[in-house]
């Protein structure tokens, strides 16, 4: 249905998106997956028309839309980062201004702001003033913005960004719904793995303006299938210790953070005595260790080499 | 393009603030400055023993008097005052003459009794008159504005004619000055929606590019506009002040100035890259704009050829100029249509960079 060639977009001397290649088929969630600053946000502006590539093409039913956008601007429905809405006007007076400018008029607009406010669970709250609203709320209303023209595709730029687990749940919960009774299909991006796993059928993975990764879940995950994740919690940092470990031929990649140290191995491997020594001999305590069935995150970490939300 | 202004009216509708403030401040500072007319004229306290006298022939030819304001109080109070150092002067008025207090030896004491006995001289005669045979006619012609003889007095105007009025110097200037910052913060949000992805939706709809701007600029206008006209309606109606009889071709000659604002507007707004630039970039550009343009003080008095030079590429200047030009010197159309041209020209040329600085920045 949609589709990104070879999309680049460069800013001076800096590639934010480079050679992008993916494609999304009709009624499916895919998921675009990366840190701040991967590249998503531009990838979707040029998606949906509102910056225009260096190179490369944007395919709807394999036309180019690059110079004729108004097909795909009419089929499509984007949730930006931001709350994009008038903070002044109510929930109601917000949906009215932007199905007016989708030119729905009387009760056709009414009949949609309804079923909109219904979708999203803010009835109740329609003649309140959005400024008063809470993160979680004005999130549900800047997506029910996006769906105000029933558009067959619709784009969410991190959704959930900033706002409480149970409001995150709801549009999770929402974006669901809408694609199983609607066959909306959906490209949502996040730099939450838990909510991409959740979601999507298929996943693209971005890092620095690259594509890293993409495939089903278990497509993804079996990068790391002859692989496991060991998780150990320390009580300090001991930089000889990490030496040692990323010494140990065994140890694929060995990666840090606070009091925390991830190391990658073969499936096949025990290291947990090993491990234990090594710590001893260095009066290192380990307080726990963990293997774990590897995650989007693990691949991401075991690709890029840093976590998600570094 | 109906839809965005209807979301534009119902926003100012719950947050009119910004526009009910610099209404207030510009009548506010108009009403201080320019409109008591009497701030640089010479304060003088005045006592008759004779009560009646405060409404008499005299009195009334005195408030006629613009160098002097005087000021009715009793005497002692009135000796009080020059006692202090208050008053420098202090004027006793009886039926048939009058005393000066001298506080302070000055020029202002033979300007005064100079003034004062025309005034008695010009009683005495009518009061001859009114004795006379026919003299209540003659009297009566008089009041009634048709006197024998009609003296019309005028000058030929050139570039060094300057007439300074301090009420239409004020009203002018402080509504010239303040409407920068109405319009401003209503073009700002351009930046703002930019920023939030608004325009983003707004651009993915059926909605043309050209409608957004056009909505937006319509919108700045009205409400600067409007701000104009609730302070000239409130000093013409209010406050009296006629506009020499030109108070709609006022406003209607207005507009092009309104536009070339909305265009600087445009303007800085595509040249900052965020709010707090925004604010600090419109006090500078709005307050030297005043100085230079002649909002504050008339540019007659201005003598350096460099300011005189900013002063012709700056769209206060060729307001103050057509309000000037109509309340004040009387102009013609045609004298009306240089300025009102440089003010087109300005907003045309400033709201294309704009427009094209905003579209090239993608802000």
């Amino acid at each position: 249905m949609l589709e990104l060639v070879d999309l680049s977009k460069k800013y001076k001397n800096t590639y934010a998106v480079k050679n992008m290649n993916m494609f999304i088929e009709k009624g499916e969630i895919v998921g675009m997956l990366g840190p701040n600053g991967a590249g998503k946000s531009t990838t979707i502006s040029m998606l949906s028309s509102l910056v225009e590539p260096t190179n490369g093409d944007v395919l709807l039913l394999n036309k180019s839309i690059l110079k004729n956008p108004s097909p795909l601007r009419k089929i499509v429905g984007i949730v930006p980062q931001e709350i994009a809405l008038y903070s002044e006007l109510t929930a109601e007076e917000n949906l009215q201004f932007f199905g007016r400018i989708y030119r729905l008029k009387g009760k056709k607009l009414q009949q949609k702001i309804d079923e909109v406010l219904e979708q999203i669970g803010l009835s109740d709250r329609r003649k309140d003033i959005v400024s008063k609203f809470s993160g979680g709320m004005k999130r549900r209303l800047n997506i029910g913005v996006a769906m105000l023209h029933n558009p067959e595709i619709l784009i969410m730029d991190e959704p959930t960004v900033g706002i409480d687990p149970q409001s995150r749940n709801y549009i999770l919960e929402t974006v669901k719904r809408l694609n199983k009774e609607k066959q909306m299909t959906v490209l949502y991006t996040s730099h939450y793995m838990e909510e991409v796993e959740y979601l999507c059928d298929r996943i693209y993975i971005m890092d620095q303006g690259s594509l890293i990764a993409s495939g089903s879940k278990d497509e993804i995950k079996s990068i790391l299938s002859s692989e496991k994740t060991i998780v150990m919690k320390v009580n300090r940092m001991d930089p000889t210790f990490i030496q040692l470990l990323k010494d140990n031929p065994v140890i694929n990649q060995v990666i840090t953070s606070e009091k925390e140290i991830t190391i990658i191995v073969p499936k096949e491997v025990n290291l947990f005595s090993k491990l234990i020594k090594m710590a001893e001999e260095q009066n290192l305590e380990i307080s726990s260790v963990d293997v774990k069935v590897p995650t989007l995150e693990d691949v991401f970490l075991h690709l890029t080499g840093r976590a998600l939300r570094d | 393009m109906k839809g965005i202004l209807l979301a534009k009216w119902k926003t100012f509708i719950r947050g009119p603030w910004t526009f009910l403030i610099f209404t207030g401040m510009s009548i506010v500072f108009a009403l201080l400055i320019g409109g008591s007319g009497n701030v640089n004229s010479i304060q003088v306290p005045i006592y008759a023993e004779d009560e009646t006298m405060q409404s008499g022939f005299v009195a009334e030819k005195l408030k006629e008097v613009e160098a002097f304001s005087f000021n009715w109080m009793d005497k002692e109070d009135m000796e009080n005052r020059i006692a202090n150092g208050k008053a420098e002067l202090g004027l006793i008025l009886e039926s048939d003459s009058f005393q000066i207090i001298i506080g302070v030896e000055s020029p202002n004491i033979e300007m005064l009794e100079s003034t004062v006995q025309g005034i008695y001289v010009e009683k005495i005669q009518q009061e001859k008159l009114l004795a006379s045979e026919d003299g209540e006619n003659v009297v009566r012609e008089w009041k009634n504005n048709k006197p024998v003889f009609e003296l019309k007095r005028e000058s030929f105007r050139n570039d060094d004619t300057f007439v300074y009025d301090q009420t239409f110097q004020s009203l002018f200037g402080f509504t010239l000055f303040f409407v920068i910052y109405t319009i401003a913060y209503n073009v700002l949000p351009i930046l703002t929606e930019k920023k939030e992805g608004i325009w983003d939706r707004v651009i993915l709809s059926p909605v043309r590019k050209w409608e957004m701007y056009v909505a937006n600029l319509i919108y700045s206008f009205l409400t600067g506009y409007f701000q104009i006209m609730i302070i000239f309606l409130v000093f013409r109606f209010g406050f009296g002040v006629d506009f020499n009889g030109n108070f709609l071709l006022a406003l209607v000659m207005l507009i092009p100035y309104v536009f070339a604002i909305v265009s600087l507007a445009i303007l800085i707004t595509a040249i900052v890259k965020n709010v707090a630039q925004f604010n600090a970039a419109i006090p500078i550009v709005s307050v030297s704009s005043a100085m230079i343009g002649g909002a504050y003080w008339p540019l007659e008095i201005v003598e350096s050829e460099f300011m005189l030079a900013l002063a012709k590429i700056n769209p206060i200047t060729y307001g103050m100029e057509v309000l000037n030009g109509i309340a004040v010197y009387g102009y013609s159309m045609s004298e009306l249509l240089l300025p009102v041209s440089i003010l087109l020209l300005m907003g045309v040329l400033m709201m294309g960079i704009g427009i094209h600085l905003m579209e090239r920045r993608h802000i």
